[in-house]
């Protein structure tokens, strides 16, 4: 009887325990755990927002639409005729070594911000004076002229965004999304799973043994930012205008991050990547784009 | 017994739990009528109210532009032909450096760089005979600047060069003064005035000495002739007188000959004769001394000598009358000739006299043109002697004073050519509007002019509107537009700022909604939904501007105060909410 009781109780727990391994109802699949239409309509609004804050700072500014945005966070990461794999191992993340110090919308080449600003937005900024276009994107993007409302969702780092974009983002998001600190519901539900920790742990050793001091991959890119501001006063100074020692030390930067993020790329690949997609579906029953 | 109420206890527990989660599940999945129509219906209205305002209207047009100095310009030396080479860039200005009139711009080589109000650029060398305009904005210009240039007539005379003495001497620098070659110049002019007018004075000598001989000339053609007619005549005249003779079978000047001959011959034979007898006179006197008698011997011969000699000259004497009574005709022929040779040759020396005369005034009024034309430029040279602004030397510039605003030359290059580029004092302010805009902005309507991140405020106003898009760097969907910053606390130059040019505006304070509180009634008024001790009441209203998200209303038939709430929107629930 007692081996029956012990039974139901064993029962009852898991019964519970597969209840808690649920995803929490009204968590999305997309940034910042938003499902696809929140998320359609949060930059529809954020987008009409930065375009009335610009209209009152005299500036204008086509509001961007699902779609631009979309294809600017998309476009992180990615070179016509390069994988991912190619890319990572090219040109690392992509910030150090694409930095010019320019705005932009002025970038020739890879620019995930100047895809999600819009093709108008672009040219309209091409057709203001220098001095108009340094505040243009003081206006637009504040002290951090890199982080476009694209990059920062595609990151999922809303805290360096600024001027009207920052305006109209506290308008539409949470205030804890707008911190350094948040983390994705759906992200944190999958790190705390212990087969995750695990992972994670083997992950910070072998990153360890290759000279990198991370604990989880989300680390690494904010860091090789932090380090590309501090060596750029926060991405204003021009590669044409940095002295010897700064292009050395840039230099040195960008073969960092080529090889941190190559590490972490496989490391993510191999080891995380399959334990996070089981997490998944487990909760969502299928893996999340 | 013991074991059995435990075992009752487990059945009442076990019954217990599946109750709980047979409650637990129905609860979860059965809902009554009641349930489903709360969840369903339709969430109970509440209403976001704002009150009701008095507030000045304005609608704007909002812009953004950068603020520059006006009358930006660029500034070009010009080269000086009287120096042999440009200077070259000794010392510079400076960003911003701020130039009046009659300052120095640069040095070049030593040698300031004046600037001077003026339309017209320096092309030339302004020095001393020059007549023009640049000469008479030069003449403004030393007014202005406190040196008197004499009558400022745009004539640089002696007056203005001494003008412009004092005034590069007030500034500290010599000025520029007669250069080696003009002085070398105007020594050989006058070396050659000198020879021409020399020049001048021999032909006129000779002018007047042509006269004369022209006069001398004629006489000595008249005389010439007048001796060649008499010697004519006069052959002509012993032509006649042989004819006569001839006529008569002899030849009078031949029996005259002859006549003389005979009688000379007569003489000499008497003269022997005595001479004879003298001898034997003497011969015969045995006194007389050998002496004597040698003497009377040679008495004797040269008697007899003369005598031959008398005979002789007779017969050539007749023989030259004899020939001279044949040749006669002949004479007169060639006395005629030679008449008419001598009024040839007169009339030439009197043609010769007057071609000389002529000739003597051709090169008198030569050598007094020229001597003229000489004094002229000597005149000419000597007025360029005094000091004058040359081309490399002064910038005329339409309005003064200027502001550095960029130095395009370098120390050390030369200094002529665009050096820098300039502005005036007033700050402008370029923009654009877009195309719907532009028809509200017109000139000289107030502008706000502030920039929130530096804090800065000012006030300007529209200088110009682009007639047609497009111009002026603004893209072909703008017009350009131009303001003028009439007071700032700051400098503004390089700044972007925002342009708030308000429209329209209402007479003052007006009450007003936003314009979310005004909708539209089905008979077409518009109205207003106001609160009312709880309750919600329409308000007919006249609408009138609108701006910046609030509109002015008029009632109609009620009253609306301010502090009044109006309905805005509705407020749903949260759970039903997007975010």
């Amino acid at each position: 009887m007692r081996g029956m009781l012990s039974a139901g109780v064993t029962a009852i727990l898991l019964i519970s325990s597969a209840a808690g391994a649920q995803a929490p109802s009204g968590l999305g699949t997309e940034e910042f755990g938003m499902s696809p239409r929140q998320l359609v309509q949060a930059i529809e609004r954020v987008e009409e927002l930065i375009a009335k804050c610009m209209r009152d700072e005299g500036f204008q500014y086509i509001a961007a639409d699902y779609n631009t945005v979309r294809a600017g966070m998309t476009a992180d990461k990615k070179l016509p005729g390069l994988s991912e794999e190619e890319f990572i191992s090219r040109h690392g993340f992509g910030v150090s070594t694409m930095y010019t110090g320019q705005a932009p919308q002025l970038a020739t080449g890879y620019s995930p911000a100047k895809v999600g600003l819009g093709e108008r937005n672009v040219q309209a900024f091409k057709n203001l004076s220098p001095a108009d276009q340094v505040a243009y994107n003081r206006a637009l993007l504040g002290e951090n002229t890199g982080t476009t409302f694209a990059v920062a969702l595609e990151t999922e780092n809303l805290s360096q965004c600024g001027g009207c974009t920052r305006k109209a983002i506290e308008q539409i998001f949470k205030p804890e999304q707008l911190k350094a600190t948040f983390y994705n519901p759906q992200d944190a539900l999958i790190n705390n799973d212990p087969r995750m920790k695990a992972a994670l742990r083997q992950y910070a050793a072998e990153m360890r043994k290759s000279g990198f001091e991370y604990n989880h991959p989300d680390e690494v890119e904010p860091d090789v930012r932090a380090r590309l501001a501090a060596l750029t006063n926060g991405g204003t100074l021009p590669v044409e205008k940095m002295s010897a020692e700064q292009r050395a030390n840039l230099r040195k930067l960008q073969d960092y991050e080529r090889r941190v993020a190559l590490t972490t790329f496989k490391l993510q690949d191999e080891l995380l990547g399959p334990i996070e997609e089981r997490i998944q579906q487990e909760l969502f029953s299928r893996k999340v784009q | 017994m013991a074991a059995k109420r435990v075992n009752v206890l487990y059945a009442a527990l076990a019954a217990v739990a599946a109750a709980a989660a047979g409650a637990w599940w129905a609860g979860s999945r059965i809902e009554s009528p009641a349930e489903v129509a709360a969840r369903t219906a339709a969430p109970a209205p509440s209403p976001v109210l704002v009150p009701v305002e008095r507030r000045v209207l304005s609608s704007d047009v909002v812009t953004r532009g950068t603020v520059r100095f006006g009358l930006p310009q660029p500034v070009s030396v010009a080269p000086s032909a009287l120096k042999a080479s440009a200077g070259l860039i000794t010392t510079l200005p400076v960003r911003n450096t701020q130039i009046g009139e009659g300052g120095v711009l640069l040095t070049a080589s030593g040698r300031p760089v004046f600037v001077l109000q003026g339309e017209l650029p320096a092309y030339r060398d302004l020095v001393p005979g020059l007549v023009g305009d640049d000469v008479l904005q030069l003449e403004r210009g030393l007014a202005r600047l406190g040196f008197d240039p004499g009558p400022i007539d745009g004539t640089f005379d002696r007056q203005t060069s001494a003008a412009v003495a004092k005034w590069y001497r007030s500034k500290g620098w010599e000025p520029f003064g007669p250069t080696r070659d003009q002085i070398t110049n105007v020594r050989a002019l006058e070396r050659e005035w000198g020879d021409a007018m020399k020049a001048k004075m021999a032909a006129l000598a000779a002018v007047e000495a042509a006269g004369p001989a022209v006069e001398a000339a004629n006489a000595a053609a008249a005389h010439s002739s007048r001796v060649a007619a008499f010697e004519s005549a006069t052959r002509m005249a012993a032509q006649s007188r042989m004819a006569e003779t001839d006529r008569a079978g002899m030849s009078l000047t031949v029996e005259n000959e002859r006549a003389k001959a005979v009688h000379a011959n007569t003489a000499a034979d008497a003269d022997l004769a005595a001479q004879i007898a003298e001898r034997a006179f003497i011969v015969l006197d045995p006194r007389t001394t050998e002496t004597a008698r040698m003497a009377a011997e040679s008495k004797l011969e040269l008697a007899r000598a003369a005598r031959e000699r008398i005979r002789l000259e007779g017969e050539l004497a007749v023989q030259a009358a004899e020939r001279e009574a044949m040749m006669t005709g002949e004479r007169t022929e060639l006395a005629k000739a030679a008449e008419r040779s001598a009024r040839l040759e007169g009339a030439k020396a009197v043609r010769a006299a007057l071609d000389a005369r002529k000739l003597a005034a051709f090169d008198a009024k030569m050598a007094t043109d020229r001597a003229n034309q000489l004094a002229a430029d000597l005149e000419l040279a000597r007025s360029k002697l005094g000091e004058g602004v040359p081309a490399d030397e002064v910038v005329f510039l339409r309005a003064l004073p200027v502001r550095v605003e960029e130095v395009t030359a370098a120390v050390g290059a030369v200094g002529t050519g665009a050096v820098m580029k300039v502005t005036n004092n007033q700050l402008a302010i370029d923009s654009s509007l877009p195309l719907d805009a532009a028809p509200l902005v017109k000139p000289g309507m107030p502008v706000a002019i502030d920039e929130q991140a530096l804090g800065v405020r000012a006030t300007g106003t529209v200088e110009m509107v682009a007639g047609t898009p497009g111009t002026r760097g603004v893209d072909g969907f703008h017009f350009y537009l131009e303001v003028r910053v009439d007071s700032t606390p700051v400098q503004l130059e390089g700044f972007s700022v925002r342009l708030t040019i308000p429209t329209e505006s209402t007479k003052g304070a007006v009450t007003a909604v936003p314009v979310s509180a005004l909708s539209l009634a089905a008979d077409g008024t518009s109205r207003v939904q106001v609160e009312n001790d709880g309750v919600l009441e329409y308000v007919v209203v006249k609408p009138g501007l609108s701006a910046t998200g609030y509109v002015e209303v008029t009632p109609v038939d009620a009253k609306l105060a301010p502090g009044q709430l109006v309905v805005v929107g509705y407020k749903i629930s949260a759970d039903r909410e997007p975010k």
